[in-house]
């Protein structure tokens, strides 16, 4: 369901970003690095409120021509973005949000395991293999 | 006597994230301060033997439990009473040998992994090998010499977390054993 999936760093660089065609790759980045403007327009417009209500979920970021950027923000400031398929129409709001919610845990876990140190790329099977299952899932 | 009002046989809860957290920083500090893998184990081996020569005291006194009257009792005692204690899990007892000297410890799920992915520099790391520690050391209290050895672990992609133990001999002269 989703094509492409980035952890940003509070710092704005990328701890983790996939991509499902490989060929376009670069397209993605790009598309990831655009939103975080959007990211920081929301958090700063949003900002008190987000916080009163514990909202990490940041909605639609942009749509494009073929695709769909959502984004999520941690407490810690750490980002979540996802590029899903544009005619991907049966896809809820509500998936969203529990797609960002399991990467959410998923990140915890990496952020838990003693050998990783906090702001190196994200290099964990487990992680990854997460991830995985949420890109091939067709529905 | 204020010493024994805390000591009941009722167990404190505590966060296990807490707990995972500090085994996994004390064993990543090991990692940063010794060169290989060997030492490292070598070294919770120590850290283990040092807590199980202490623990058994404590496990005494609050599990009230008699003298074991052979190795298999030894075992039940370990896996229902020891582990149950102080992991909170009860790991099963299988793959007796013949003479009745050596068993494994089967733990479905070990507290101390939680989270943890071992790195690939670190494939000859032994991580929980301070369990192994506390076995020897608290046996040895209690007159029985053992070996303990990790033969599968879920972190090297087994399917469960396996600890070989074999009896070696008893000890028969009650001098207190030096620290290591």
């Amino acid at each position: 369901m989703a094509v492409c999936v980035a952890v940003i760093a509070k710092e704005n660089y990328p701890l983790y970003i996939r991509s499902v065609p490989t060929e376009n790759e670069l397209k993605f980045h790009y598309m990831v690095h655009t939103s975080l403007d959007v990211v920081d327009e929301k958090i700063s417009a949003l900002g008190k409120a987000l916080v009163d209500q514990r909202e990490l979920y940041l909605g639609l970021l942009y749509p494009t021509e073929d695709h769909k950027v959502y984004g999520y923000v941690t407490n810690s400031k750490v980002k979540f973005v996802m590029v899903v398929d544009a005619s991907n129409t049966a896809l809820r709001d509500n998936e969203i949000r529990s797609m960002f919610r399991k990467l959410h845990n998923s990140y915890t876990d990496v952020m838990c395991n003693p050998f990783y140190n906090p702001g190196d790329r994200i290099q964990s099977r487990a992680f990854d293999s997460m991830v995985t299952s949420m890109m091939i899932q067709v529905c | 006597m204020s010493r024994q009002s805390n000591r009941g046989t009722e167990s404190k809860k505590m966060s296990s994230e807490l707990f995972t957290l500090t085994y996994g920083a004390l064993v990543t500090q090991l990692c940063k301060d010794y060169e290989n893998d060997e030492d490292v184990n070598k070294q919770l081996d120590k850290m283990g033997y040092n807590i199980g020569v202490r623990l058994i005291e404590d496990f005494l006194a609050r599990s009230n439990v008699g003298r074991c009257h052979d190795f298999r009792e030894t075992a039940d005692v370990i896996a229902k009473v020891a582990f149950k204690m102080y992991l909170g899990i009860t790991p099963s007892i299988t793959n007796w040998s013949p003479a009745g000297d050596e068993f494994s410890l089967i733990l479905e799920n070990n507290p101390l992994v939680d989270f943890v992915e071992l790195p690939d520099n670190h494939s000859s790391l032994i991580y929980s090998n301070l369990l192994c520690g506390v076995l020897r050391g608290a046996l040895e209290m209690v007159q029985m010499a053992v070996e303990a050895k990790f033969v599968q672990d879920t972190l090297k992609g087994d399917s469960v977390t396996e600890i070989r133990m074999r009896f070696i001999r008893r000890i028969e002269d009650n001098l207190p054993a030096g620290e290591e």
